[in-house]
């Protein structure tokens, strides 16, 4: 599609926005009744109420409170003393689904897994690894669908996943089944402290993709009866790891 | 069921009456409808209250959203225009619509370029006020919602009737019956059979469509990234896996930071359904990195004005633009939940719709609907609202701006005039009702009022005024909420079912009910 007619009316969109922008930002300014605004205003009332941003449980309290809250919206927290027991975990997970397609990020924690030799009936990929793959493909077949989170947060009982090139969106969307393991150093007690994270990398630094995930997807679009597995990952495993 | 839909747009889903007085016969006559409202605005009342309860200091955190949204509106300018740069920067390409054709005209010239046979959807309220997926079938373009909800709407060829269970008036029965049709083999009516078939149906779409389309809950200005809060995970299919995206966002979604989004994030699930947090939240800062191998290839964000920009500089409207479409107004207003979604008339339905809907076509008096006019102006609204929207203070200003325009009878106007008083004072206000009581006595049978007399005369009309009661609902309030609370905690999957099989059995035996859905 990145034919030079395309293109060139690409282009002329862009040209025609930021004209249309101009106008746009200005008609604001008139209805408000006073001159366009340029540089950021003082804005005293940012993020979370003030007592709310010292609040933070001790480590043990907050696997805890991480685990009752992603129980209770239909997940499977695990508790787990290191890396070796979640492998433990995995096989053993995956030997009794029955899973024949594994599809994995590209991670360091999960390379040493070698899941690949440990699971010798499951066909296991690896996130990118050939530049040539359909990748969305071979995530929609995966019966299980393995990442290592990049931040939790106890208090909404969520994960989140940032996209790279080796960490796919798919990989923790399209499978049945998903397992993140969740190192516990990075299990923050409040939302609000990881998405600090975000407002301190800035713009340039943010991925495409950031995704809390927290529970299994899930509907109650129908009589109120509530559906799980609807279009994302029916199966959440959230593996607390150390 | 392409041809359905594309029939669909704003048709049958407002069946029938032009005016609300006669759409909410409809709905009246409707016994499932009401009851399924009431009790799924219940349900989602009561694990409002129960998630705000449980979070604590539940007011400091409306007062800070308030805030948050309050001071993004006011340097709307600034803010609005930080993100349409810091979009670009991301590589999105950022348009920007006036009203509803040019928005319109954007989307249908992208689909155009890009060749597209379908476009796969998740929810979006800017696109139903748009009325887009009947312009994208119009040229061609398959357009599929795929919200369980949304999709199940649009097989019906009809307009989601809540903001966020947009199904809420339709039964599992009709529900198999339509997906049915499209499985081409008789699917029992069963939950889990059901939602799995339009897995796997939409799937396909998924993996075939052209182009994602979604709406968006928060726009963050500093980062110029675009927020979705959703619990199926469709938001996510739509913005991973086609190679073009599309979003849609009224020009007023703004905050400035992700700090802020976590207030928005506290306010936001747990008004709308009482969640702690919707499954998803994502967080999506332009088209995907040249070197990831998936997300689109292609992201555009069509920015909205289609009326907002009207509440600008309007003191008092211009809180509207706080609006963060939770749908709590919704679940605690006592005539939705009497009349349902589908009696408003317009995209939006509610205290909220009953205001936005004038509101966003101000310049033209005449054509106001008169659901203004249905609305007891209880306040519950306000108390409901995560932004602290006052609501029913817009209600009476929009009632009033008609009266200003000449658009009601004289009568009214001396009303407008006597109801000012009396609200505007609780001591009067008692005053009245308990002449009321009073006054009553001649006139009320068997609960009701039935004569065009005095101050009911209008009311009347079309339907009867209640008696007031020994005890008033301000009296009771304490007690109906221990009862609804009690009663939901006591009620399993399986009792729910019955009883909505019973309510079914009970319409279709009734046999009057038969305008409407279907």
């Amino acid at each position: 599609m990145a034919d030079a007619s395309y293109e060139q009316w690409l282009a002329r969109m862009d040209a025609e926005s930021r004209a249309k922008q101009e106008r746009f930002m200005n008609g604001i300014a008139e209805r408000m009744g006073r001159p366009r605004l340029t540089s950021a205003p003082a804005h005293p009332h940012r993020g979370a109420p003030d007592d709310w941003r010292g609040f933070e449980w001790p480590p043990e309290e907050r696997a805890e409170r991480f685990a009752a809250n992603f129980r209770s919206a239909g997940g499977h927290p695990v508790r787990l003393a290191d890396l070796e027991e979640a492998k433990r975990f995995i096989v053993g997970k995956a030997e009794e689904l029955g899973a024949r397609i594994v599809v994995r990020q590209r991670q360091p924690e999960l390379d040493a897994l070698d899941l690949e030799s440990a699971l010798p009936n499951a066909r296991v990929s690896v996130w990118n690894d050939d530049p040539g793959e359909n990748w969305k493909a071979r995530a929609a077949e995966a019966d299980i669908g393995i990442v290592v989170a990049d931040y939790a947060a106890a208090y909404t009982g969520s994960i989140a996943v940032l996209s790279s090139k080796d960490k796919g969106r798919s990989v923790s969307l399209l499978p049945a089944v998903l397992i993140a393991i969740i190192p516990m150093d990075r299990l923050a007690t409040r939302l609000g402290e990881v998405l600090a994270c975000f407002d301190e990398a800035g713009r340039e630094r943010l991925p495409a993709g950031i995704h809390f995930i927290s529970g299994p997807s899930r509907s109650a679009d129908i009589e109120n009866d509530l559906t799980i597995g609807v279009h994302g990952p029916g199966v959440v495993y959230a593996l607390l790891v150390g | 069921m392409s041809a359905q839909s594309a029939t669909g747009g704003q048709g049958r889903g407002a069946a029938g009456g032009a005016t609300v007085r006669e759409r909410a016969q409809l709905a009246l006559n409707d016994d499932f409808l009401r009851k399924a409202v009431r009790f799924t605005t219940e349900r989602l009342r009561s694990g409002k209250k129960q998630a705000s309860e449980e979070h604590g200091n539940w007011e400091a955190w409306r007062e800070r959203g308030r805030q948050i949204r309050l001071h993004t509106i006011a340097h709307l300018d600034y803010y609005l225009n930080l993100f349409a740069d810091n979009a670009r920067a991301n590589g999105a390409h950022v348009h920007f619509a006036f009203n509803a054709e040019e928005a319109v005209r954007i989307v249908l010239e992208i689909a155009e370029r890009k060749a597209a046979k379908s476009v796969v959807k998740s929810k979006s309220m800017v696109t139903e006020e748009l009325h887009l997926n009947r312009a994208l079938e119009q040229i061609g373009v398959e357009a599929i919602e795929t919200d369980l909800g949304e999709y199940i709407v649009q097989l019906a060829g009809e307009t989601p009737s809540h903001i966020i269970i947009p199904a809420i008036h339709k039964n599992r029965r009709q529900i198999a019956e339509l997906l049915s049709e499209v499985a081409g083999e008789t699917l029992p009516p069963d939950t889990p059979v059901l939602a799995g078939f339009v897995r796997k149906k939409l799937r396909e779409k998924f993996l075939e469509a052209d182009i994602g389309m979604t709406g968006c809950n928060f726009a963050i200005a500093e980062t110029g990234s675009m927020v979705l809060f959703e619990n199926e995970g469709n938001a996510r299919m739509v913005t991973t896996v086609p190679k073009t995206q599309i979003t849609l966002m009224g020009m007023e979604r703004i905050i400035p930071s992700w700090a802020d989004l976590e207030v928005m994030a506290t306010l936001l699930p747990r008004s709308a359904t009482g969640q702690r947090m919707t499954v998803y939240m994502s967080g999506i800062s332009g088209p995907r990195r040249a070197e990831d191998a998936d997300g689109p290839d292609e992201m555009h964000i069509v920015i909205v004005d289609n009326g907002r920009s009207l509440q600008l500089g309007d003191p008092e409207f211009q809180e509207l633009l706080n609006c963060i479409r939770c749908g709590a107004c919704l679940n605690a207003c006592p005539v939705y939940r009497h009349i349902g979604g589908h009696a408003y008339g317009g995209t939006y339905s509610g205290p909220i719709g009953a205001v936005l809907t004038p509101a966003l076509n101000k310049d033209n008096v005449a054509q106001w609907d008169d659901i203004a006019s249905a609305s007891s102006l209880c306040g519950a609204c306000y108390e409901a609202c995560p932004v602290k929207i006052p609501l029913h203070d817009m209600l009476i200003y929009l009632r009033r701006r008609k009266v200003a325009q000449g658009y009601s009878p004289a009568l009214e106007k001396l009303g407008m005039k006597g109801f000012g008083a009396v609200m505007g004072s609780a001591a009067k206000y008692r005053g009245a009702l308990r002449l009321g009581k009073l006054g009553q006595k001649l006139v009320a049978r068997g609960g009701v009022i039935k004569a065009r007399l005095g101050p009911l005369k209008g009311w009347n009309r079309y339907r009867h005024a209640p008696s007031l009661a020994k005890e008033s609902f301000r009296d009771r309030w304490k007690t109906i909420e221990q009862e609804i609370r009690h009663g939901l905690s006591e009620i399993e999957a399986a009792r729910a079912r019955s009883r909505l099989e019973a309510a079914l059995k009970e319409r279709d035996n009734g046999g009057g009910g038969g305008n409407g859905h279907g």
